[in-house]
């Protein structure tokens, strides 16, 4: 009920378009994304991103598919957060709106429940939000994503960890249960055991909870050496200042999945942000060169300037999704959905995101993640396969900052 | 000593959720409007505490009383304006209109407030102290202070106070208390007044232990209703006290089967409560 009434309104006011008659001369990107509701956090830097990347190919004066050019649209409509939503907005995409190709909506549970729509009609998604494995190893041949593989998300932390002194050799592992995290937190249990390092504490928690105590005091009983984390970015807030309420203090080294590269986390928590590590697949950089933005701080700049706040790894891998879609077409010379998952499924470009911008088998990009740590109100990167700077480890107690 | 801990920390957690539902329970038990709009009221109030503390600087337990003032307002003209309409009807009309009243201020939150996580976040926001060897965290020990200290000032106004009589008074009898004077329009608007004040200081407090943004109403109303159903909707402390009860179960659950499963345990609390003692539960709401 309420959905339906919501989607009504918010279908009126948020879907964007930009030539979406279906003109000779225009390709359209369909998209269904977390506008309002509990993810909207995120989901602006994908319709921001989608809509930046695509303005941008269109200033260059398009893309030019078997000898005739074509400009690109964007139709978006607002999923509320709402993942059933989210589905049936894909299929009206497909079927009453006529787009001619997909981008994927913000995280894992739905970009799992959306591709299977892409894969029933056959048009390809390319979607920069979720990571969880579980969207790839359904054999599906129409979903392509740039995010890396979640299992791996802490294989570059756990790799670091060998090399820091002290090692740390307890761990606590706390993830929420969505795919996600489910996928982070499995795939980190085998690197840990690979590692042998100990899990002491092993807690899943509901996705949106909003309550660590108990959670917290169990690590703080079992006095581990290393927190690692993943969840989504209002439960890392809470989870942070909850430890610190607390008086949570692991020996060495916290760590999260999301949050800590968002100008938004270092806003929210201050100077208790500091010294929290984290990871992201991409940092604005010149060696990213990139067709329509030069490179990845051109795109970081162009990005400010548009909409007021700096650009994340979600944001990028956002606009690397319309690029693979500008890149496809010219190589496949043919809208046909078939041709252009073909052309997809082969395509190696340097683009603002990722120096090799290529998927695999399954479809996901492989990329590794950069470790970063908030260093006095800094975001700065620490550790990708070789340190990058020096990390301010082991994390001081709570009691013991200034 | 771990257990010791857990149990404190749901102590300390219920308080606050029984200060939550204590505005759902009285305009429940006096008005017998099930306000599916409460959570959105919690989280107005907490973004009122937000923007009082960040643009003037004043304490957010200072800001706590201006915002209840200013919530006052919001809820009296709410009533005045909107739910006097609905107040004796049908319960799915109170019921109806008070959602569509949710879905109005949630994204009205949103628009003007953006889906921005917010943290009340003063300077002592992560001070603790030991007692007995547990760590008492001082934001959720104050604010269990504050929700007794609400609860006991409702008490008082209900029981000892002329205000509260005639609430009271209302709510048994309309036509005796209109031949005593009452004006039931305006004292429907005084009591969803204050349900909507005590929502806008527990949102208060919601904030500086958690993040606020527009979308946490809807889980707050849950959460909120649940506590009414096992507190009872006549005494504000049996619902601070229900609280507490849902605050140690979620904690005791999260110690021994997982934090995935908390709401499991106070949604399973409601059905127990409502299978136990239906006749108690029925006639109190």
């Amino acid at each position: 009920m309420k959905n339906s009434i919501v989607a009504l309104a918010a279908a009126a006011a948020f879907a964007s378009s930009v030539g979406l008659a279906r003109a000779d001369n225009v390709i359209t990107l369909g998209a269904s994304v977390q506008l309002t509701g509990s993810s909207a956090n995120t989901g602006r830097y994908y319709r921001d991103a989608y809509g930046l990347t695509i303005a941008k190919i269109n200033e260059a004066g398009g893309i030019k598919v078997g000898g005739k050019t074509y400009k690109l649209a964007l139709k978006i409509l607002d999923n509320q957060s709402d993942v059933n939503l989210s589905v049936r907005q894909y299929v009206q995409l497909i079927t009453s709106d006529k787009v001619n190709f997909l981008l994927g909506p913000f995280a894992s549970n739905f970009a799992l429940s959306d591709s299977s729509i892409a894969e029933k009609y056959q048009i390809p998604m390319v979607q920069g939000g979720g990571a969880s494995t579980q969207i790839y190893t359904r054999h599906y041949k129409y979903i392509f994503g740039t995010l890396p593989a979640a299992d791996d998300y802490y294989a570059s932390t756990i790799e670091m960890f060998g090399k820091l002194q002290p090692k740390p050799e307890t761990v606590a592992l706390v993830a929420a249960d969505d795919s996600f995290d489910v996928s982070v937190a499995k795939g980190t249990r085998e690197r840990l055991k690979a590692a042998h390092m100990k899990i002491a504490v092993d807690a899943t928690y509901r996705e949106g909870n909003s309550d660590f105590s108990s959670i917290l005091t169990q690590i703080k009983a079992a006095n581990v050496d290393a927190i690692l984390w993943s969840g989504h970015e209002t439960e890392a807030l809470n989870f942070i200042r909850q430890m610190k309420s607390l008086n949570v203090n692991p020996k060495d080294y916290y760590g999260f999945t999301v949050g800590v590269p968002t100008e938004d986390f270092r806003k929210a928590l201050g100077k208790d942000a500091n010294y929290a590590f984290g990871m992201t697949s991409w940092l604005p950089s010149a060696t990213l060169k990139d067709r329509w933005f030069g490179d990845a701080l051109g795109f970081a700049k162009a990005y400010k300037a548009k909409f007021g706040y700096d650009p994340d790894y979600h944001a990028a891998s956002g606009a690397a999704d319309v690029e693979t879609f500008a890149v496809a077409l010219e190589k496949a010379g043919s809208l046909n959905p078939k041709a252009v998952r073909d052309a997809i499924a082969k395509i190696n470009f340097s683009s603002l995101y990722a120096l090799h911008t290529k998927y695999g088998e399954n479809g996901q990009i492989i990329l590794p993640q950069i470790v970063v740590q908030i260093q006095d109100g800094k975001l700065v990167p620490i550790y990708s396969d070789q340190f990058l700077n020096k990390p301010q480890y082991p994390v001081p107690p709570w009691n013991k900052r200034g | 000593m771990v257990l010791a801990q857990i149990l404190l920390n749901g102590i300390l957690l219920g308080g606050l959720y029984g200060l939550m539902a204590l505005g759902m329970a009285l305009v429940w038990g006096v008005l017998n409007i099930v306000n599916l709009a409460h959570g959105a009221l919690i989280m107005l109030g907490g973004y009122v505490v937000y923007y009082i503390f960040v643009f003037t600087g004043l304490d957010p337990f200072a800001a706590i009383a201006v915002a209840m003032v200013i919530m006052f307002g919001v809820g009296f003209l709410l009533q005045y304006g909107l739910l006097n309409l609905i107040v004796r009807s049908a319960l799915l009309n109170t019921l109806l209109i008070t959602f569509g009243l949710d879905v109005v201020i949630t994204y009205l939150a949103q628009f003007l407030f953006t889906a921005d996580f917010r943290t009340i976040n003063p300077s002592y926001a992560g001070a603790n102290f030991s007692a007995f060897g547990l760590t008492v965290p001082g934001i959720r020990f104050a604010a269990f202070v504050v929700a007794i200290a609400l609860a006991a000032a409702l008490w008082w106004l209900l029981n000892r106070r002329p205000l509260g009589l005639a609430i009271r008074a209302t709510s048994q009898n309309l036509v005796a208390a209109r031949l005593y004077g009452v004006d039931p329009r305006i004292l429907y608007a005084v009591t969803f007044g204050i349900g909507t004040a005590l929502a806008g200081a527990a949102g208060g407090l919601y904030g500086m232990i958690a993040n606020l943004t527009p979308y946490i109403g809807a889980s707050l109303t849950a959460k909120s209703f649940v506590i009414a159903i096992i507190g009872g909707l006549t005494n504000p402390f049996n619902v601070i006290l229900g609280g507490i009860v849902v605050g140690i179960a979620e904690s005791l659950a999260t110690l021994y089967f997982g934090a995935t499963y908390s709401d499991v345990v106070s949604f399973g609390l409601l059905v127990l409560v409502l299978v136990v003692r239906p006749t108690r539960t029925l006639r109190a709401a």
